[in-house]
């Protein structure tokens, strides 16, 4: 559970860090190529940034719930409780010589037995039953709004991509980094690509920004899915304690680690915030 | 809702990535402020109906919200509850033991 809320947390961030280089692109793009980006519509995207803050909210208060339920669950109490207990009924057992009829000793046995049950069970039912709502409530706005950021991260791959190719076109980029492949091998590095040699390997620079974004929109797809794996999958396990039976088993949800391979790679491609000081005007003048 | 989001995303998206060359086409400045004001409108839409879905969400993420707050407060409940359970069984375990004991001295 601690992994899920771990997670969830990790994607709303990595999700909002997509919203702000969207931002990012925008501003380029009216700097570069003429493509308007009024103040109105900048509002609009900080707006879509704020709701997602309190996503991201909800996620570290949902964390929070994970780790209290995690002390619960994971806590020394329920050992402590029948360490003592079975010391309790050690001590039950010297008073037999002593008084206490055996009819006495098995009541207090059965009283003990009980309360140590209610003590290492009851209480997690009872929380569980407490987070079982909740815990349904978020894997279900998770599935609700998946196609809102699924669409965020296309718009954020379409719009980056097509940027990129701009650049390329507009002879802005430096296409000999495209060289390393030939020449790491041997040591060498590619020294910056004449014009000539920049213009020869644009069409590779397209093919690679267009593999790429495939690889982007597919590692997204892959990531939410298994985080909404991830959701439903405690939900059920959160339900099935709350219902009947103490959780069987508690190991982190497989889907968790797609998760975090694409939070790690967003949030190593993130933005700077450096658009207000755009990239050097390309070579040939980009339309504008 | 969910088709009026890819509709609009379509069209934002087709215009992006044509916005050069349809650029390029413009013989006036006329012509080119209609394409941007196209483009801002397009772009417009698509942020504004991606705000509307999720701002149909606000009452379900308030409620959600407080739902965690209060599980959380029953968890935190009974956890603590766990740890005094323990100890007062401790607590009996130690009033039978000095019990026995003063039991057997009799």
């Amino acid at each position: 559970m601690a992994a899920t809320a771990k997670s969830l947390s990790a994607y709303y961030t990595a999700l909002r860090m997509i919203l702000d280089n969207t931002d990012q692109f925008y501003l380029l793009n009216e700097q570069l190529y003429a493509k308007p980006y009024p103040s109105e519509n900048r509002e609009q995207v900080k707006k879509t940034e704020a709701e997602l803050e309190e996503r991201v909210e909800l996620a570290s208060d949902f964390s929070t719930l994970s780790g209290n339920f995690g002390k619960l669950t994971g806590s020394t109490a329920p050992a402590d409780v029948a360490a003592s207990a079975s010391k309790l009924e050690g001590e039950v057992e010297t008073l037999a010589s002593v008084k206490a009829s055996s009819v006495e000793q098995g009541a207090l046995k059965a009283a003990l037995q009980t309360l140590t049950t209610a003590a290492k069970e009851h209480k997690e039912r009872e929380a569980a039953k407490a987070m079982d709502d909740a815990v349904k409530g978020l894997s279900d706005l998770f599935a609700k709004e998946a196609e809102v950021w699924n669409s965020a991260e296309m718009v954020y791959s379409t719009i980056g991509s097509t940027l990129a190719g701009n650049l390329v076109d507009g002879n802005a980029t430096d296409n000999a980094a495209l060289l390393k492949v030939a020449l790491d091998p041997f040591g060498l590095s590619p020294s910056t690509a004449s014009a000539d040699l920049n213009a020869q390997l644009a069409p590779l620079a397209k093919q690679q920004i267009a593999a790429k974004k495939s690889a982007m929109d597919s590692d997204y797809l892959q990531a939410s899915n298994a985080m909404a794996t991830s959701l439903d999958e405690m939900s059920q396990r959160i339900h099935t304690v709350a219902e009947d039976k103490p959780m069987a088993f508690r190991s982190a949800p497989l889907s968790v680690s797609t998760v975090e391979k694409w939070t790690s790679q967003i949030m190593s491609t993130g933005s700077t915030n450096t658009t207000a000081t755009a990239p050097a005007q390309p070579a040939s003048k980009p339309a504008r | 809702m969910a088709n009026a989001l890819i509709e609009v995303q379509t069209t934002f998206l087709s215009l992006d990535s044509q916005y050069a060359m349809l650029r390029a086409a413009c013989k006036t400045d006329r012509d080119r402020a209609a394409l941007a004001a196209k483009y801002a409108a397009a772009q417009k839409n698509y942020q504004t109906t991606l705000n509307q879905m999720l701002k149909d969400d606000d009452t379900q993420v308030a409620a959600l919200a407080k739902q965690l707050k209060a599980a959380n407060a029953v968890v935190n409940h009974a956890t603590q509850e766990m740890g005094d359970i323990s100890k007062v069984i401790d607590d009996l375990a130690t009033a039978i033991d000095l019990g026995s004991k003063l039991i057997a001295c009799v």
